[in-house]
């Protein structure tokens, strides 16, 4: 069981390595912005699967505050740069 | 038994690769809005390594310091950049690159990276091969801690006076923010009901997760820092959603909370200092809930420094202006 939880979170590394590309790629910052939150999703289900790996509750923690965190990087894009990043972009 | 060896090990490469291969883009990525997503990839990725490393401590902190708040913090700078600078990037990049650097700043940097090389390289080589380091110190005070935490006990108990240096330098950090001026204006009344509700979600649950992390910290990862910023995440969103605050809380009662977490450390070093006879020795019988009541201290102040990191200067009244 425990090399099915590693063998499943290297593939979900090797999927964020492959969103990888949309972060350097672009274009808009948004593709950039959405990439990150996708990083962040696979980084907890990465972190839930090592929990169960190592047995280790304060990992299901770490996956908790990041779960929690993601939405606040993804409101300070939306309400600060994301209004300077369109103006920018159309000129 | 070997298969897991060889997923680990290609995890372990294949982590270690994206992390210097991020860190690379983060430094040489001449936009800076892509070098701040890269960088929040980075945090992750760090928190990763950590949890790889059997460090869980840290990779909580890395994951709501370096993952969370940092990326807000890092864009909130940008967009007061951009409004110091309208300039398009492109220009400033391309302006930059005209100005031929001088012989002396090319190479003394290079002179310098290969020194902290050498150094590194030499401390890392002279190490011992394998060493216990404070284990075996740490295991033997542990009952006389007050807490079950290992980490804990450290970081609050037996180099207190490290924590307590920490929350002046947070205190310093804000200071020397609040020295470069007032912020015009808080952000505007939010209209947006998806963002309404979230927070209406969102809030009570990370202060929630904020206390469950400041009381697990007695017995496994967790504690005032990261503690701390989960608080200051929930007080970013609230900035950011609008949350009207009184000005009369902004004066007195905001730093009052603000130097909270060092104030207390200081009264109860100095308590300590004449009825003990040394900086934070607490009296075994009281040490649990001194700990708890310096974590709880410390908890309010990081969150209240870090979302006022995050506005950006001294709120100013109205009347000031």
């Amino acid at each position: 069981m425990q090399l099915l939880y590693i063998t499943l979170a290297l593939f979900l590394l090797v999927n964020l390595a492959a969103g990888m590309w949309r972060v350097l790629r672009g274009p808009g910052v948004a593709d950039r912005m959405l990439a990150a939150q996708l990083f962040g999703t696979t980084a907890v289900a990465i972190l839930l699967l090592l929990a169960e790996a190592a047995g280790s509750n304060a990992l299901r923690d770490a996956a908790l505050v990041f779960a929690l965190l993601a939405a606040v990087t993804a409101v300070a894009f939306v309400k600060r740069a994301w209004s300077m990043q369109e103006e920018r972009d159309v000129d | 038994m070997e298969a897991i060896d060889i997923a680990l090990g290609l995890f372990d490469l294949l982590l270690v690769f994206l992390l210097l291969w991020l860190a690379w883009l983060v430094m040489s990525s001449e936009d800076l809005f892509k070098a701040i997503v890269l960088f929040v990839a980075f945090g992750l990725l760090m928190a990763l390594v950590w949890v790889r490393l059997e460090a869980p401590d840290i990779a909580l902190a890395e994951a709501a310091i370096g993952a969370g708040l940092t990326g807000a913090l890092l864009m909130a700078a940008l967009d007061r950049l951009n409004a110091v600078k309208p300039m398009p990037a492109a220009a400033v990049v391309t302006s930059a690159k005209r100005e031929q650097p001088s012989l002396p700043s090319k190479v003394l940097p290079l002179v310098a990276l290969v020194l902290i090389v050498l150094g590194l390289g030499y401390a890392l080589l002279s190490l011992p091969d394998v060493a216990d380091g404070l284990v075996p110190n740490v295991k033997e005070q542990m009952a006389q801690s007050g807490v079950k935490n290992p980490v804990t006990a450290v970081l609050l108990n037996f180099r207190g006076y490290d924590t307590l240096l920490e929350m002046v330098v947070l205190l310093l950090a804000l200071l020397s923010v609040w020295s470069l001026g007032g912020v015009r204006k808080l952000s505007p009344r939010n209209t947006n009901p998806v963002l309404a509700s979230l927070c209406r979600v969102l809030v009570p649950v990370l202060i929630l997760v904020s206390c469950y992390l400041l009381w697990v910290g007695a017995d496994a990862p967790g504690g005032a820092f990261q503690a701390g910023s989960v608080l200051g995440a929930a007080g970013v969103l609230l900035l950011l959603s609008g949350w009207h605050v009184e000005q009369k809380i902004l004066l007195w009662p905001l730093r009052f909370i603000l130097v909270l977490g060092s104030g207390v450390f200081i009264i109860i070093a100095a308590v300590l200092f004449f009825t003990q006879g040394g900086l934070l020795t607490y009296p075994v019988a009281q040490a649990g809930w001194l700990i708890l009541l310096l974590e709880s201290a410390a908890t309010l102040s990081i969150g209240a420094t870090l979302a006022a990191l995050f506005f950006g200067g001294i709120p100013k009244s109205r009347v000031d202006q």
